[in-house]
């Protein structure tokens, strides 16, 4: 029994000091191969008295249980240190960038005149079009502007001949869908228009929204309770918003409609010249005339009517401080929205 | 306009501070757009005014609904019923027993001229204006020049009504007449330009020949000089639109036009009259004489019934009966109650004020915007979708920015030489375009026919600025002229891509054409646009050998290709054979194309079988004809062909390519096995064989 014990002890010394697989291959053929001590001493077992054989088999087989399991605990922990070296030997520097994928941008206009076109459309209303190229009488007289009126100069308008203009507003597409259908009316009309004017606060194309709602029983009320969700939702909850009188030809009352400069929080600086307010929209109640010359009957209908410039709200939202900008087209400004 | 606050308390006693009054007029409609602290009045002893330290200059934006705002006065009214304060009006007396007047006044065109009155006054002294008047009058914004035309321009600017001052010795017959041009009437005026007034032009004349364009500008013979002696001053009301016309034929702006033609106040003319009598006489001696007054068109003020409902209902208010009449008496309109409706009977200088909603918005402007209420519309639900259109556009647009590119916005103005830089055919359709009559710039004198030019503008502005990846997309109108009163709008999908061979991180195959036609197929797939077809192109711009029209079942919608070299040449590139791929497509037609609505099919139950066949041929057997003839080849267990490789060049002649496609076999039904699919293939590929030519690689 004592040389089984040293066996054992034998064993565990030689394992410790195994290095590679094939170390422990060695030492396995060694200890339990065909010709191994174990198999050696499982042969010798005949020669062991019959009263000490039970006790010695039982012991013996307990060591070469030992024995194996503890070569096989060896070679699983060899080859994933193997496996490890392999993996490391194939690793990436992980800090290099990525293959890049590119995406493009929208134009910031484009972003915003989706944001203005999403909060109309969830106030119930519809998005309706209409020409850019378009006659004088629905740019002007059909919104009440006739020849020969000061309104005129309020625009500089580009011709293409004396009764074809360049839009100079998205208002006439009102008159256009006015003719086709009848009220109730809720409708945006987002497009390009066009002046005859250009410096650092003027480009001769930009964007406009247009907005047109008409019932039996609209009022003053109505516009401002619709324009101020408006604001409250392009520029945040609590964004001062005033209506002041103004004058648009085709709508009387008017209204231009300020919010407290988001700048300065109202406190007045350059970009609100000091008054703490800016201008965002141009309002009013629709024009009995510009009624009456649609087909509507103005003492059964009422509505108001609203036009935004899409490129100042961008400028104002983004910081933006040159309208120019926008018709450049450099990427190095593209990308950044 | 610029308005003196200092002045303005000379006709109503303000106490409250500059920013109060000027937030006041602008909440009542009078947009004070800017307030400049200015020097002080000297003493003004007939106004009986003391020296003053500091004025305020507002600067008033006064909206062309508000001609009775163009004055000091004006505004004045406006702060007095703001601030309800009385007004005072300023000296006017000029005496009574005067001389009669020399000079007769006859009316010819009584419709463009329904009120003249003038004053003659003698032996005045012409000089230099005093120190206040001259103050005031350069404060507004007008220079001095000597105290006759100072104290018209002063009157002016206080009570907003013109007023003309004439050599009275240099109008021949001591006479006054108003009649229109008539044919081939010329008159130089005070700045020495010969007019050509059109034979509707209102004219004064004297006796013998025209002395003034009326309401527009004095004439150069009958202009007061240093060493006039006589004047005859004129005050006289002319008909808007008339005045309007004749100044913007002239090209001739004026104070006097400006305020002309939105209206001046035809009952207050003789008031202005007065004022300007009566300071020239303070600043030039002279003794004033008895107004002229021919009035043959009188003004009849126009009353107005209102329902008191119709107010509220409008605004959206409940503004009180008492209230609402005390709102108007305030800026002067009279009113009379008569119970379920009040009248209106607006001062001549209000006389714009005509119908209902007239009333309602000065009774919305005094009762404060901000006092009324706001509510959210009580209304049905209606069509509150974004229409199809709008809602296919954005998904284009989505589309395109996940391939890469981004979006550029461009005028929609090009001028026609840019057809000419890209070698556009006479009579192609991109010529039909319309011009611009009043272009601000040459390059922009057409609207565009197609976006490429801009689309090129924006490479070369962005290459010139060391940006070397350009991929732009843009998706606009252009206009053709068809014929008809406005040109045919087309919405146009346009691109433009260019990247430079510089090296980068990861090894990326400069995609070129390919490239971007995959961005294309990748928009088309996501579109649900399928059998679109590509055949070479026969563009003028575009490279001979790398351009592709793409059409659809009814025809050509568009292409993509390479600029050709002779474009690039003329774009004076600093870069040598530079790619730039561009595309353009007609996206009414594409969006046509697009396929609604989904249908979910089965994903396949039993397994497939692949076969590959690499086919080499003849360079000019297109790929797209390749395909086509699998498509050919009946049999009910051919799922699907795809060509995987494309290869020329080593160990393959000069003309042949090869092309290598898989073919997937499966049955809906059942799981094929080889021996049932081996025979179908070899079909395929004998029929393949035969209908292009071609043989089978590396057999």
């Amino acid at each position: 029994m004592d040389e089984l014990a040293a066996l054992k002890e034998a064993f565990q010394s030689e394992l410790a000091s195994v290095q590679s697989l094939a170390d422990l291959q060695q030492l396995r053929n060694k200890y339990s191969g065909k010709k191994g001590v174990l198999t050696a001493q499982l042969k010798s077992l005949s020669s062991v008295s019959p009263e000490q054989r039970p006790a010695f088999g039982k012991s013996l087989n307990e060591i070469k249980e030992f024995v194996e399991s503890e070569l096989k605990t060896r070679e699983i922990s060899f080859k994933d240190g193997e496996q490890e070296k392999r993996l490391l030997a194939e690793r990436l520097d992980i800090t290099l960038p990525g293959r890049s994928v590119m995406f493009g941008r929208s134009h910031p206009i484009s972003q915003i005149l989706e944001e203005i076109k999403g909060i109309f459309v969830s106030m119930g209303f519809g998005i309706e079009e209409g020409p850019e190229v378009e006659l004088d009488h629905y740019n002007f007289e059909a919104l009440n502007i006739p020849k020969d009126h000061p309104a005129r100069d309020m625009q500089d308008t580009f011709y293409v001949s004396n009764e074809v203009v360049l839009r100079t507003h998205t208002s006439p597409v009102q008159v256009r869908v006015m003719e086709k259908r009848r009220p109730p009316l809720r409708i945006i009309v987002p497009g390009k228009v066009y002046r005859c004017d250009s410096d650092v606060t003027h480009t001769p194309m930009f964007h406009q929204v247009e907005g047109l709602m008409v019932d039996t029983d609209v009022s003053f009320s109505d516009l401002k309770g619709v324009l101020e969700l408006f604001i409250h939702n392009l520029f945040g909850k609590n964004t001062p918003v005033r209506f002041r009188p103004s004058y648009f030809p085709f709508t009387e009352p008017s209204a231009e409609v300020d919010i407290g400069c988001i700048f300065c929080s109202g406190k007045g600086c350059r970009i609100c010249k000091t008054t703490g307010w800016l201008e965002i929209l141009g309002s009013g109640m629709v024009n009995p005339r510009v009624f009456e010359m649609a087909g509507y009957d103005p003492e059964e209908y009422s509505g108001f009517a609203f036009g935004m410039g899409v490129e100042r709200i961008t400028m104002l939202k983004y910081g933006i401080d040159d309208l120019r900008l926008f018709f450049e087209n450099d990427l190095r400004f593209l990308r950044q929205f | 306009m610029r308005v003196s606050l200092n002045w303005i308390k000379q006709f109503a006693a303000l106490a409250a501070p500059p920013q109060e009054i000027a937030d006041r007029l602008t909440m009542a409609g009078l947009e004070i757009e800017g307030i400049e602290k200015v020097a002080g009045d000297t003493v003004i002893e007939i106004e009986g005014m003391g020296k003053t330290d500091h004025d305020m200059i507002f600067e008033v934006n006064v909206t062309p609904n508000r001609p009775d705002c163009l004055s000091i006065l004006g505004i004045a009214r406006e702060v007095a019923a703001a601030f309800r304060l009385p007004l005072k009006m300023p000296r006017t007396d000029v005496g009574a027993g005067l001389p009669a007047s020399e000079i007769s006044v006859e009316i010819i065109d009584t419709d463009l001229c329904n009120r003249y009155a003038g004053r003659q006054i003698s032996g005045v002294t012409v000089g230099e204006s005093p120190q206040w008047l001259k103050d005031r009058l350069e404060k507004c914004g007008i220079r001095a020049i000597n105290n006759i035309v100072d104290v018209t321009n002063y009157v002016l600017l206080e009570f907003g009504h013109p007023l003309h001052a004439f050599d009275a010795d240099r109008l021949a017959g001591r006479k006054i007449r108003v009649a229109r041009a008539g044919k081939g009437t010329k008159i130089t005026t005070l700045d020495g330009v010969e007019r050509d007034p059109q034979e509707d032009s209102l004219l004064i004349w004297d006796g013998k020949s025209p002395v003034a364009v009326a309401g527009v500008m004095g004439g150069q013979d009958s202009a007061v000089t240093e060493t006039t002696k006589n004047i005859f001053l004129e005050s006289a009301y002319f008909e808007p639109t008339s005045i309007r016309r004749t100044s913007k034929q002239l090209g001739l702006r004026s104070e006097s036009s400006y305020r002309f033609e939105r209206g001046t106040d035809i009952e207050f003319l003789e008031k202005a009259l007065d004022r300007a009598a009566f300071l020239m006489r303070e600043t030039g001696g002279g003794t004033i004489h008895q107004m002229v007054d021919v009035y043959p068109v009188k003004y009849a003020p126009v009353s107005t019934e209102v329902a008191y409902r119709r107010i509220n209902q409008l605004l959206g208010t409940q503004i009180e009966k008492q209230e609402i009449l005390a709102i108007l008496e305030r800026i002067g309109i009279a009113t009379e109650d008569r119970g379920e409706t009040f009248v209106v009977t607006p001062p001549a200088y209000l006389r714009d004020i005509r119908h209902t909603v007239d009333v309602v918005e000065e009774i919305a402007r005094l009762y404060g915007f901000g006092n009324i209420p706001a509510r959210i519309p009580r209304t049905i639900l209606s069509d509150g979708n974004l229409n199809q259109r709008e809602a296919d556009q954005q998904r284009i647009k989505d589309a395109f920015r996940k391939t890469g590119f981004s979006e550029a916005i461009n005028y929609s103005f090009m001028n026609s030489s840019d057809l000419d830089l890209l070698s556009v055919a006479s009579d192609d359709e991109r010529r039909k375009h319309i011009a611009v009559m009043n272009p601000l710039r040459q390059e922009d004198g057409h609207m565009r026919t197609t976006l490429v030019p801009s689309l090129i503008q924006n490479f070369l502005h962005n290459i010139s600025r060391g940006v070397r990846d350009i991929r732009f997309y843009e998706l606009s109108k252009v206009f053709i002229d068809e014929g008809g009163q406005l040109p045919a709008e087309k919405l146009r999908l346009a691109g433009i891509f260019y990247r430079d061979k510089s090296p980068s991180i990861w090894k990326q195959d400069l995609p070129g054409f390919f490239g971007v036609k995959g961005a294309l197929e990748a928009v088309f797939e996501e579109l649900r646009i399928g059998s679109l077809s590509y055949t070479m192109s026969a563009e003028n711009f575009l490279h001979k050998g790398k351009a592709a029209d793409i059409s659809g079942p009814e025809g050509k919608l568009g292409y993509i290709g390479e600029l050709s070299p002779t474009v690039i040449e003329r774009l004076d590139l600093k870069i040598s054979k530079p790619e730039i791929i561009v595309f353009e497509l007609d996206l009414d037609r594409i969006l046509g194309l697009m396929k609604r609505g989904r249908n979910y099919c089965q994903i396949p139950k039993y397994p497939a079988i692949e076969r590959d066949m690499a086919i080499v041929l003849d360079e000019a057997v297109s790929a797209a004809s390749v395909t086509a003839y699998f498509g050919e080849y009946a049999s009910a267990v051919i799922e699907s062909v795809e060509l995987f490789d494309y290869y020329k060049g080593k160990n393959m002649p000069a003309d042949k390519k090869s092309l290598a496609f898989r073919v997937i076999y499966r049955s809906a039904d059942r799981t094929l096995t080889d021996a049932e699919v081996e025979p179908v293939h070899q079909g395929l590929v004998e029929f393949i064989l035969a209908k292009t030519g071609g043989a089978l690689r590396g057999v």
